[in-house]
């Protein structure tokens, strides 16, 4: 757990792969930090859950999105 | 002018001649380019660890010790796993009767095998994990992330004297990954071949650049000629990052019909459409693009959706080698590609033609 996250609202410049093809795209999401986080691999890759996503695309079917640090931008003004 | 104009801090940085990027998937195209004093990045992102490492061996064993770049796609998001086949499950029936009434319309055929499809989710991670170890291992010159940050590999790869490039779309993406200290910055406008952000080529570029510092800044997103490249370095850039340009040359593997489809292009032949993936992406036109965009049809579904949806067109159209159903990402330079040139030939143009727009401009040193 990181506390100092936990519960800020943050935006995450998310995406990846698509699956069957060799492209990659962008997905936007806007929700809260639980802090929760882990860290994949050595050098430690960090990736934080993100809950109540009020933005995400269209028919994203779950409710919460693990984002990577440094694509994560956090909310200052709410 | 007291000095060669294209000769720039990333030619310094890479020790290459020009300054100019080929993006491919195809070895044969990287090879030439980098024996041509440019520079050359080969797409590795859905390939296998192992796929990768022989992939590396193959083009050092042409390139006598030039450097080379090698692109991942690192995950930037990941939602829950889920099997494909719950995924599947979701797409509305409206969506499918839409799809067999394209396929149906146009006489597409089925693919000739299942769609591989790989899983979607919470593997993306492990892969890029596992494609990077090889790339750390075996001292990849240039290691480029086309999506999520690197700077998590940054001491990692310089202990090992790799360079670390970030392909951005947003100037806050680009503010970050500076920070961080990647060693050079793509900035990706919106004119580029695939999926892309929203802000101009003119326009992103000229924003990162201003904030890069000493930090080389990349161009890219329809970039064909040697125009674009000085007007990308007029921009602040220090080298462009071209990939279209790249499909329809000689040395290129794709498709005959493709390359013909592509000479034949213009930037109106292309559309920026969400209808194959469910993201916005930068392809050439085609019956499944157009339906999608008539007033009848049902908004695209997002991604995997949309890409299942898709898949059955695309792999059939591509099986079966049809010229009026295939479609292949290209940007909006596309009209400026209108021959099969050797790599070497296009590399030469693009020179020549920037050199002469410089001296047309300003003079260029004896």
């Amino acid at each position: 757990m990181d506390p100092e996250r936990a519960g800020r609202r943050a935006e995450c410049d998310g995406g990846g792969l698509i699956m069957g093809s060799h492209y990659a795209a962008r997905q936007d999401f806007t929700g809260t930090l639980t802090g929760e986080y882990y860290d994949e691999g050595d050098p430690p890759w960090r990736w934080y859950k993100m809950i109540e996503l009020t933005r995400k695309p269209n028919d994203y079917p779950f409710e919460s999105v693990w984002c990577e640090a440094e694509s994560l931008f956090l909310i200052e003004n709410e | 002018m007291t000095q060669d104009p294209l000769h720039t801090k990333l030619c310094d940085q890479l020790g290459v001649e020009f300054p100019i990027v080929s993006f491919t998937h195809c070895k044969d195209v990287a090879v030439a380019v980098i024996n041509s004093g440019g520079f050359a990045v080969l797409g590795e992102a859905m390939h296998t660890p192992e796929e990768i490492e022989a992939d590396i061996k193959w083009i050092r064993e042409r390139i006598d010790g030039k450097p080379f770049g090698i692109d991942l796609v690192l995950p930037a998001s990941a939602p829950a796993e889920s099997s494909l086949d719950e995924i599947s499950s979701k797409i509305p029936e409206s969506h499918r009767e839409f799809e067999q009434m394209i396929m149906e319309k146009y006489d597409v055929p089925m693919p000739k095998e299942s769609v591989d499809l790989h899983q979607w989710g919470g593997l993306s991670q492990a892969l890029g994990r596992a494609q990077l170890e090889v790339l750390l291992e075996e001292r990849v010159p240039v290691i480029a992330s086309g999506l999520g940050s690197p700077a998590f590999l940054l001491d990692a790869a310089h202990e090992r004297g790799s360079l670390v490039w970030g392909l951005v779309g947003r100037t806050r993406q680009a503010k970050r990954q500076l920070e961080a200290g990647v060693d050079a910055i793509i900035a990706q406008g919106f004119d580029a071949a695939g999926h892309t952000g929203d802000m101009g080529t003119l326009s992103i570029v000229a924003e990162v650049s201003a904030i890069a510092g000493d930090t080389p800044i990349i161009a890219a997103g329809g970039i064909t000629t040697g125009r674009h490249l000085a007007a990308a370095l007029c921009l602040g850039a220090s080298g462009v990052w071209t990939g279209t340009l790249w499909l329809a040359c000689r040395e290129s593997d794709i498709d005959m019909i493709i390359k013909e489809r592509l000479v034949a292009a213009t930037a109106a032949d292309t559309v920026w459409s969400d209808s194959i993936s469910g993201f916005t992406m930068r392809v050439l036109k085609c019956p499944w693009t157009e339906e999608w965009k008539k007033p009848e049809a049902p908004r695209p579904l997002t991604s995997p959706y949309q890409m299942i949806l898709s898949s059955d067109y695309i792999q059939g159209a591509n099986d079966a080698r049809r010229a009026d159903l295939m479609t292949e990402a290209s940007g909006q330079g596309v009209g400026f590609v209108t021959e099969m040139l050797p790599a070497r030939q296009i590399v030469s143009d693009m020179v020549e033609e920037a050199l002469g727009v410089f001296d047309d401009l300003v003079g260029l040193p004896d």
